[in-house]
């Protein structure tokens, strides 16, 4: 299947300690390999304070993944988080699509600004050319 | 012609209070877009997306944003993906 990329972020209870917290990101990281996806980067958020309290918690763990795969290994990363008790939120954003259109978009904006660029060289040349004749 | 109906629109305005409950047209001033918007929005960058809510934690609605249709959508399923993770609010007090 063609290559995704998604964006998996979960926050973890505050009061996990920290090898806990190490050894689920592990885990984490071992399944999506399993799976056959692949960790493109994995940033750990720290400790943070939730803008509203979920399950009586004011802080949490923010961890993210960037994960290139098939979206088998989501499906199963998923199911596994949900029944986590260390993990209280999570989320799965594709982004792939989206980074794409904004390139397009970009190279789009680039290629008019070049051409704009040339046009009014071209302006340019033909100004000055008569005088260079004369 | 035009000084007449600038008059008249004067007096709208000034008779506005004692009118108010009527149907007094209602006009939004249309606003340019305050902040540009990337290409690509980040549902995890909570300072750009702060720019779109106000003090009550609603989003902007696009007559005061300003930002064409397009972006809006994009910016409102930023802020709503971000709240999912309380990385925003849902309402302020």
């Amino acid at each position: 299947m063609a290559n995704r990329t998604y964006e998996v972020m979960y926050i973890v209870d505050p009061e996990t300690p920290a090898e806990k917290l190490t050894k689920l990101n592990e885990a984490v990281a071992s399944l999506i390999e399993k799976e056959g996806g692949t960790v493109v980067r994995m940033d750990d958020g720290g400790r943070r304070t939730l803008a509203y309290p979920i399950k009586k918690k004011t802080e949490g763990f923010y961890i993210l993944f960037e994960i290139e795969g098939s979206g088998q290994e989501i499906a199963e990363l998923e199911r596994r988080m949900r029944v986590n008790d260390m993990i209280i939120r999570y989320i799965t954003v594709r982004v792939d699509e989206d980074r794409k259109k904004a390139e397009r978009i970009k190279t789009k904006r680039e290629t008019r600004t070049s051409l704009r660029a040339k046009s009014r060289e071209n302006a340019a040349a033909a100004a000055a050319e008569p005088e260079a004749m004369a | 012609m035009i000084d007449r109906e600038m008059d008249e629109i004067k007096e709208r305005d000034l008779l506005a209070d004692e009118q108010f409950g009527e149907k007094a047209p209602r006009r939004y001033q249309r606003r340019r877009p305050r902040q540009v918007v990337p290409d690509y929005i980040d549902w995890k960058d909570v300072e750009f997306l702060r720019q779109f809510i106000p003090e009550r934690g609603k989003i902007m609605p696009r007559r005061i944003s300003g930002i064409s249709a397009k972006d809006q959508r994009r910016v409102s399923t930023a802020i709503k993906r971000a709240r999912s993770m309380a990385l925003l609010p849902y309402v302020w007090e």
